[in-house]
């Protein structure tokens, strides 16, 4: 009797709140948006910061402008100079102090350098923003040549060693050859198949941490163009060396004897080593590392002496330090590249 | 191969010099090794600086047998520029087990600081002038000589398996 009801769907007009954030596709950090939307249309916007917070005016209520230096560095982290530069100039206007011709240029240069580093550190980001991911790898880069330019203004002349205390202090790797000793295992030994690249041996004369820093720099180009050079040159052939000490697989074999099978502290029999000694070293990235060797005609060795380059190296730190600012422990430590594990082993 | 035939370089020269010694022959790649008592270690470790041997390369000792004596060696190198195949000498120092002391290189060799500190920890051998022997890895107020065969560890308990 009566016919359908056409019901007409009515629009709802509530509006829509989306949460975005607080991690985002690029380096903008940490920030949650809050945002209230009507279909495509942005109505309100509300941020919710305070997530990296770390209450750094408080801090600052206790920490002299020396002691508060490293803590600005976190605030624009991609342009330090200038955090470092408010800190430093607010107390000078405070105080009324005069700052000499030379100094005021030498700040103006690493400003404005630090200036070009953030503004590239600005252009990948949004660019990756907009949709275009490559010019992000590429501002890195530039920033690169920026950095050089700071790393050397930090560590230059720092924890000089000459060359024939670093030979006395049996150090080894980039900290000889930063000394001007031209030592290097992979040429002078001529383990593996060194020898069929062509390949030099990164050297500087100074001995102090930028020299180290630009050894290891040096280094890591070198090693690139090793891996090329091996990868071009693979020759084909078999990987293991079957002949080596097989186990016995005959029928009435020793090896499947009562002992083998349930006492289980027995290791099952693998490569001997023979009543033999031997020092054999490679060069590590942080030195020459060495293993003496002797062998008891078992599957254990009779003793097993690591000589781990960070150990030795780390022996001439206290000379090093000695009549040097507190500053700069931290950069010659940086630049002897020790590692606690094979320290302490 | 590096040495064609193994030639008792060092040995002869020490000999040519009266210097007592003993050969031990030679590792499995070659290197000369010899033992030097005791008593003339100080005076030969000068005599092998002034000789060329710049670079302590690696010191160690190790246990001879249980009950028997200890050994201390010693990896010596001559670095110079631009050989390619550097003279090298191993040499050992044994020492009984009872009052094992063996005059310390560091004056020499100063890479030895941390080395012969470490073997004082592990074995027990007295290094005599080292400037600051004492313990390195193991905590000061441990209790015996880690890497001695005869060691026992306290207060382990897993059932070992006996040889």
């Amino acid at each position: 009797m009566t016919g359908k009801v056409m019901t007409v769907p009515v629009t709802r007009k509530d509006l829509m709140i989306v949460n975005m954030g607080p991690h985002h596709p690029s380096m903008h950090g940490v920030l949650r948006l809050i945002l209230t939307l009507d279909g495509e249309d942005v109505i309100d916007c509300e941020p919710i910061l305070a997530i990296y917070t770390e209450e750094m005016e408080k801090i600052a209520e206790n920490r002299t402008i020396l002691q508060y230096l490293p803590y600005v560095t976190r605030w624009d982290y991609l342009a330090t100079m200038f955090t470092e530069a408010i800190t430093v100039n607010a107390p000078e206007k405070l105080e009324n102090v005069q700052v000499p011709q030379r100094a005021s240029y030498i700040r103006v240069i690493m400003l404005e350098l630090s200036r070009i580093a953030s503004h590239l550190l600005w252009l990948g980001p949004f660019m990756a923003d907009i949709g275009a991911q490559t010019p992000f790898f590429y501002i890195f880069r530039e920033r690169e040549l920026i950095y050089n330019l700071f790393e050397a203004a930090t560590v230059e002349g720092v924890g000089i060693i000459g060359g024939e205390e670093a030979v006395n202090w049996g150090l080894s790797g980039p900290m000889l050859r930063a000394s001007g000793i031209q030592w290097d295992l992979r040429k002078v030994d001529n383990y593996e198949c060194y020898n069929e690249f062509d390949w030099e041996i990164q050297w500087q004369k100074e001995g102090d941490s930028l020299a180290r820093y630009l050894v290891r720099i040096g280094e890591m180009k070198e090693s690139i163009k090793m891996i090329q050079q091996a990868l071009e040159g693979i020759p084909g052939g078999p990987y293991e060396n079957l002949e080596v000490r097989r186990f016995d697989r005959a029928k009435n074999s020793e090896w499947n004897d009562f002992a083998y099978r349930f006492i289980s502290k027995k290791p099952s029999p693998n490569f001997e080593l023979s009543k033999q000694e031997l020092y054999a070293r490679v060069e590590a990235p942080k030195g020459e590392l060495g293993i003496y060797l002797i062998g008891d005609n078992s599957v254990f060795p009779w003793r097993w002496k690591i000589r781990p380059p960070g150990f030795i190296n780390l022996q001439i730190l206290p000379e090093l330090v000695k009549r040097m600012k507190l500053a700069d422990i931290m950069t010659i430590l940086g630049s002897i590249d020790i590692i606690m594990g094979e320290v302490d082993r | 191969m590096e040495n064609d035939h193994l030639q008792n370089y060092l040995s002869d020269w020490l000999v040519k010099y009266e210097l007592v010694h003993r050969s031990l022959g030679f590792d499995s790649r070659g290197i000369e090794t010899l033992q030097i008592k005791v008593e003339d270690w100080d005076s030969i470790a000068v005599i092998f600086y002034v000789y060329g041997y710049n670079y302590l390369r690696s010191q160690c000792v190790y246990d001879v047998a249980p009950g028997g004596f200890l050994g201390s060696v010693y990896h010596l190198t001559k670095i110079q520029y631009g050989t390619y195949n550097p003279e090298e000498v191993c040499i050992k120092v044994f020492v009984p087990r009872k009052n094992p002391r063996i005059p310390s290189v560091f004056w020499i060799w100063r890479s030895a600081d941390f080395q012969e500190r470490e073997s004082y920890d592990m074995l027990g051998i007295s290094y005599e002038n080292h400037p600051r022997l004492k313990r390195i890895l193991m905590p000061e107020s441990w209790i015996g000589w880690p890497l001695r065969k005869d060691y026992i560890t306290p207060n382990f308990y897993e059932i070992q398996d006996a040889r």
